[in-house]
């Protein structure tokens, strides 16, 4: 052998030792997966979390964003903490409203001006180790959150909490730092919340935020059975004494073994599902929704027909900075959303499949039951006045109209009763009125110059929408901008990839995205709106915290805002001053609602059946809630399927 | 001509010797530039690794305002973002040069270098072995194709070389997924292994890795062997037209020792740079290959990072690869004299 052919033989040998060392380095033994046997698909059910690559899979303390998973089972299977809010209906007989009441046994008691508030806990739920949970876990989560900055909720402990105490085993009394009426919600699970932690393990931690809490206790149904290193997979397994766990107050969970796998490529989803690899899919885009639907009987949506996506409580919208003097005018915000064509907007975005929204809180749960219905009339009479004349600008019949557009093609799978159509389209928007339009604008102070809009300062009327790099969203936002543009508005869409960063700095003029979110099973509209308050507003330059990025300011609606503050979560009146705000919302037009974000979660019925839909909203089928846990005891096993 | 002898003899030593210290200068000299430009960019992206952070804690949960601007100071005093950009900067070549390029930040506090080496292993094992593979068969069949010309069954190989070449990788990739996945479906589509298999070294999982890798290996084979084909088949047209190949064709040497010996050897040399370029510009991963096949890899742990502005892992991933690069290019430049005897010469 030459001199040549030993050093590329060696260097190759060489070269072939150090990949074959990394690779078993980076694989090294965390948990040791099963044979293929342990799984039967009539005892293990498959699920899609949205996350990406896990990229510190081995993370598993919750209270510390540490680069672990959330939406990877441990939130859904092993977090528990005192209220499940459930953005649909909630399982029947088994929640009150859509209220759970989880470890706590009862509902927040505050005393007269919500500057105290005392829990009454569940007795026996145990923690997977055997100790039993007690108020000193919650006290210990509190004061130790409150006290460690950097911790998930370290800053509503630190400027909420003055004092929490536990009076008894299974009683704990929070003092305030100031009087709040919602200080329980940062226990009630929407999509997450403060999760209790063990304390006999925490306290004994010295270092809470590098400690990486693996394998982890469960306080839920689920515990970990295994991962994957590279942070693409997690298997858990139902405790022998899950009766032990709240979630027995609602059913046995029937899956003995979930799988949550996540970093799945839309088509591969679709793939994965048709090859009986997942039973639950997050989202997929309406296309390849439409398509499966259309090769797989045994797929549903949350809808039995077109649209079948599930509209989440979020409202996606045109959101407009108040701090751009183009944008100070609200006849200027009025115009441009009479531009808009909601026909356009559906098919761009959705394919049709979208869910309208005309007034400021997202059709789905409650919602339509509590604002959309009592509100049509109002909205059907509603009077604009251009400056020239007064019109009246709400189209009932919107959904209709795409109901119409998309049945050619999906022609049974479209429905046909009002109601249905009501719910799946929703219940009517704005028409399209150029003429209107201009005469705002012109009442504005806007002049045309041939046709392009000129501002009152002789400049043309110009800014970027600002969209996101993908999705639906995208598609929508391109579409408003090129609306805008055809009409004289030289408006163009911006794909931002920190899009979020930059609507919190107040970087943009017009940004398409959600600036309301609401609990969805609830009609309390706190959720968002308290944050709306002026006293919250960022100064220009300034990071504008959630939810009011728009920086919109009105007397009325700090008015509304402190109403709302000032009566408990659950009063009645509560649903009036929701409907004050909607008024308030219409009369400025702040942002333009648009549709809600409506995620097309499906699930096969191959081996599993008995999933939520619209007939049946027992609980959200989008797969990374946490409160989608409840799933697992409404479902059965398909006969014969494994 | 015994004292004139020594000094040829020493003479090109001394040569090579100034020449390896000018080239390992001209290495520290791109990897201190390579990384310090992206420290700068990365620190000038407008992405902020607090903000992403808080979006990920807050976006769909409740938090008053008050809370959230007390989490955006605890995350900024932690990540140690607040700091002057040259005080960063200085403190970020400290810690490298001690081999610690800090915590990653959409991890932390995990050492940016352990997200590094746990995607490294399989990018440069998917990466190298499909570029080995496609820089073999290419360069074999493009020498034969370049020298025996009337071949009709090379002829029909350039024909599918020059068909795939511009297809889109991405498109290619999505065709063996419907093929293999969802029509005729016998490979995985998805992933490094397969969770039912024990990481480790065993049978099982290194035929599951193997398994896994085909569809993704076969992709990136299938659009980076045009390349290499047609490149070669080029190369070699020249070369088939120098007096050394007439003549040695007239001599009567045996045809295969022509080809190999004489042709394709002559002609790899540039392929062998190109090689070395491309095996380097592997620790850069290859993003598409990742996103479709959903395959663990460096690409898709950039994607992260840039995403969540985490300079410590972006710098991370670009110090490994920059020096990939600088080193490939390093040792070329140093074989270059060992593997031409005209560069030798010279």
């Amino acid at each position: 052998m030459d001199r040549r052919r030993f050093l590329i033989g060696s260097t190759a040998i060489g070269a072939l030792m150090v990949a074959g060392n990394n690779l078993a380095w980076g694989q090294e033994a965390e948990g040791t997966a099963p044979d293929l046997a342990q799984f039967p698909r009539n005892e293990t059910v498959i699920v899609h979390n949205p996350e990406g690559v896990i990229r510190n899979p081995s993370w598993f303390n919750i209270w510390v964003n540490g680069g672990g998973g959330w939406s990877n089972g441990l939130h859904q299977l092993t977090m528990d903490t005192l209220w499940f809010i459930d953005p649909d209906a909630g399982v029947p007989e088994k929640s009150e409203n859509a209220i759970y009441y989880s470890l706590a046994s009862g509902p927040w008691e505050y005393n007269d001006d919500f500057s105290e508030m005392t829990v009454k806990l569940r007795e026996g739920i145990f923690w997977s180790d055997g100790v039993e949970f007690t108020a000193d876990d919650v006290v210990f989560t509190v004061e130790k959150q409150r006290d460690t900055p950097g911790m998930t909720w370290s800053g509503a402990m630190s400027t909420q909490v003055a004092e929490v105490t536990a009076p008894d085993k299974y009683t704990v009394h929070f003092k305030l730092k100031a009087p709040n009426s919602r200080f329980h919600t940062v226990f009630s699970v929407r999509w997450n919340a403060a999760w209790i932690m063990p304390k006999h393990v925490f306290e004994g931690v010295e270092d809470v935020l590098s400690y990486d809490y693996n394998p982890p206790l469960s306080l839920g149904p689920y515990t970990l059975h295994s991962f994957d290193p590279n942070g693409t997979w997690y298997i858990w397994e139902k405790r022998a004494d899950w009766d032990k766990t709240t979630m027995a107050l609602v059913g046995e969970p029937k899956p003995k073994y979930i799988i949550y796998r996540n970093n799945i490529s839309t088509d591969n989803r679709l793939i994965e599902m048709r090859n009986g690899n997942l039973d639950m899919i997050h989202d997929l885009s309406p296309e390849g929704t439409f398509s499966i639907m259309d090769q797989d009987p045994q797929v549903q949506g949350w809808f039995p027909g077109f649209p079948y996506a599930h509209p989440d409580p979020t409202l996606v919208m045109a959101v407009f900075n108040h701090q751009n003097p183009l944008f100070a005018d609200k006849r200027v915000r009025w115009a441009l959303t009479l531009m808009l064509d909601a026909r356009a907007m559906s098919m761009a975005s959705y394919r049709g499949a979208a869910t309208l929204s005309a007034i400021s809180v997202p059709p789905t749960g409650t919602h339509p039951r509590d604002y959309h219905g009592p509100l049509q009339d109002y909205l059907v009479n509603y009077e604009l006045d251009t400056g020239t004349r007064k019109i009246k600008p709400y189209d009932p019949n919107i959904g209709t109209q795409i109901a119409e557009m998309v049945r050619p093609q999906f022609g049974d799978a479209v429905p046909t009763d009002e109601d249905a159509i009501r719910n799946a389209f929703g219940y009517g928007w704005w028409k399209q009125d150029i003429a209107a339009a201009e005469e705002l604008l012109t009442a504005a102070g806007f002049t045309k110059n041939g046709n392009q809009w000129m501002t009152p300062e002789g400049q043309p009327f110009q800014f970027s929408v600002l969209v996101p790099s993908e999705g639906v969203v995208n598609r929508l936002g391109v579409i408003i901008a090129q609306t805008w543009a055809q009409n004289g508005v030289q408006a163009s869409a911006e794909v931002s990839p920190d899009i979020w960063d930059r609507t919190g700095a107040g970087d943009y003029a017009v940004e398409i995205g959600w600036a309301v979110e609401t609990w969805g099973g609830h009609p309390d509209l706190s959720f968002f709106l308290d944050s709306y308050h002026s006293e919250y507003v960022a100064e220009p330059g300034a990071t504008q915290p959630a939810r009011n990025w728009m920086r919109w300011k009105n007397p009325g609606l700090d008015t509304i805002i402190e109403n709302i503050r000032a009566i408990d979560f659950n009063d009645p009146k509560g649903t009036e001053y929701g409907h004050e705000f909607v008024k308030l919302h219409l009369d400025d037009m702040p942002n333009i609602p648009i549709m809600a974000y409506n995620v097309f979660s499906i699930q096969s019925n191959r081996y599993w059946t008995g999933w939520p839909n619209a007939d049946a909203p027992y609980a959200n089928p989008v797969t990374n809630w946490s409160n989608g846990k409840y799933i697992f005891t409404q479902i059965t096993p398909v006969e014969g399927a494994s | 001509m015994q004292s004139g002898r020594k000094w040829t003899l020493r003479g090109p030593m001394q040569g090579y010797l100034i020449f390896v210290g000018k080239r390992l200068l001209q290495l520290f000299a791109v990897v201190f530039f390579g990384v310090s430009a992206t420290f700068l960019v990365t620190h000038l992206s407008p992405v902020s690794p607090v903000e992403a952070s808080l979006g990920r804690m807050t976006a769909r949960s409740n938090f008053s305002p008050e809370a959230i601007v007390a989490m955006r100071e605890a995350l900024t005093d932690m990540y140690g973002v607040n700091e002057p950009l040259l005080v960063q900067y200085w403190n970020f070549w400290v810690r490298l040069l001690q081999g610690d390029l800090g915590p990653s930040l959409i991890a932390f506090p995990t050492p940016a270098m352990d997200l590094v080496m746990r995607a490294l292993p399989w990018t440069v094992g998917l990466l190298v072995t499909s570029t080995l593979i496609t820089w073999i068969v290419g360069n074999i069949l493009g020498g034969l194709a370049g020298y025996y010309q009337n071949s009709k069954f090379l002829k029909a190989f350039g024909i599918v070389a020059i068909g795939i070449q511009p297809i889109p990788y991405y498109i290619v990739a999505f065709i063996l997924l419907i093929i293999f996945g969802f029509v005729w479906p016998v490979l995985p589509i998805s992933g490094g292994f397969s969770m039912t298999v024990t990481p480790g070294w065993n049978w099982n999982f290194i035929a599951s890795v193997l398994t896994h890798a085909i569809l993704p290996a076969t992709s990136l084979v299938l659009v980076g062997f045009g390349g290499w084909f047609l490149g070669m088949r080029a190369l070699v047209s020249n070369v088939v037209t120098e007096d050394y190949v007439t003549y040695a064709e007239l001599a009567g040497v045996n045809r295969n020792t022509i080809v190999g010996g004489y042709v394709i050897r002559n002609a790899l040399v540039p392929q062998l740079t190109a090689l070395a370029m491309t095996l380097g510009g592997v620790f850069s991963g290859t993003i598409i290959t990742e996103q479709v096949f959903n395959y663990p890899g460096l690409g898709s742990l950039m994607i992260d990072a840039v995403g969540g502005g985490d300079y410590s892992l972006v710098l991370a991933v670009a110090t490994v690869s920059v020096t990939a690069v600088a080193l490939a290019i390093f040792i070329v430049d140093l074989m270059y004299p060992l593997l031409d005897p005209r560069v030798r010469a010279e």
